[in-house]
């Protein structure tokens, strides 16, 4: 699966990334990502997560060629 | 959304609602002018020099274009229907944007001033907390920090559940 971070989340991560683990949930990736960057996890937890254009629940079960966007809170205007 | 046939009609299949050139605000509004409207609102947000006291060079944007785009199109439809307006327009840079310039544009028009000035608030509010578009502030010092003006989700326990600044003057 692929993923890509944005914003502040790019100070953690590489802005786009492949993990080959493969995880059942959004949840699942997300608690992965914050055993790699312990202290990436205030952020991770005011993230909303995307596949395709669609915002997506922690629960949502993930394809093995989905890409997921992980989206901190925004800060537009 | 659709202005009189006479006059042209600014927000296009292909209309960038995410752009990483200068905002055409005046070629915007030359375009939103309706025979219908009475009222015409425009917004820019424009970059301050100046932030959390200190001194401000530039902003830097990023988006995801794609759902960011969506999101857009489908906050000004919903502002359209309801509060029966003529035109809704919104335009947002990416990229670097200087001290003065403007970062966000939203257009309204509608047959009186209230409806105008409501959606207009209501739908830069909602991009403003909704859409995912970040701001970089890099300050003269060399120093940069992330913007963080949507901290809804520490009150509200929800990271889409938002408190926006417009509630208030909507209800009043």
């Amino acid at each position: 699966m692929r993923v890509t971070v944005y914003s502040v989340l790019k100070d953690h991560f590489d802005s786009s990334f492949n993990l080959d683990e493969q995880f059942s949930s959004v949840e699942e990736l997300k608690n992965r990502l914050e055993q790699i960057k312990p202290q990436s996890a205030a952020i991770l937890n005011a993230c909303r997560f995307a596949v395709n254009d669609e915002f997506v629940k922690l629960d949502f079960k993930i394809k093995e060629d989905d890409t997921i966007s992980i989206l901190p809170p925004a800060s537009g205007g | 959304m659709i202005p009189s046939p006479s006059y042209p009609q600014p927000v296009e299949d292909n209309f960038e609602y995410i752009s990483d050139r200068c905002l055409d605000i005046v070629g915007l509004l030359a375009n939103s002018h309706d025979p219908k409207a009475g009222a015409l609102v425009l917004f820019s947000g424009d970059v301050r020099d100046n932030n959390i006291g200190k001194d401000v060079a530039y902003l830097e944007y990023e988006a995801h274009t794609s759902l960011a785009s969506k999101m857009i199109k489908e906050i000004l439809e919903e502002a359209i229907v309801k509060w029966s307006l003529k035109l809704a327009v919104a335009q947002h840079r990416v990229g670097k944007v200087g001290v003065g310039e403007s970062a966000v544009l939203v257009i309204t028009s509608s047959p009186h001033r209230k409806e105008a000035y409501q959606a207009n608030r209501h739908i830069i509010d909602r991009i403003k907390h909704e859409v995912p578009i970040w701001k970089c502030e890099v300050f003269t010092d060399g120093t940069k920090q992330w913007g963080n003006n949507c901290n809804c989700s520490t009150i509200t326990g929800k990271a889409d559940k938002h408190i926006y600044e417009s509630s208030s003057t909507e209800k009043a």
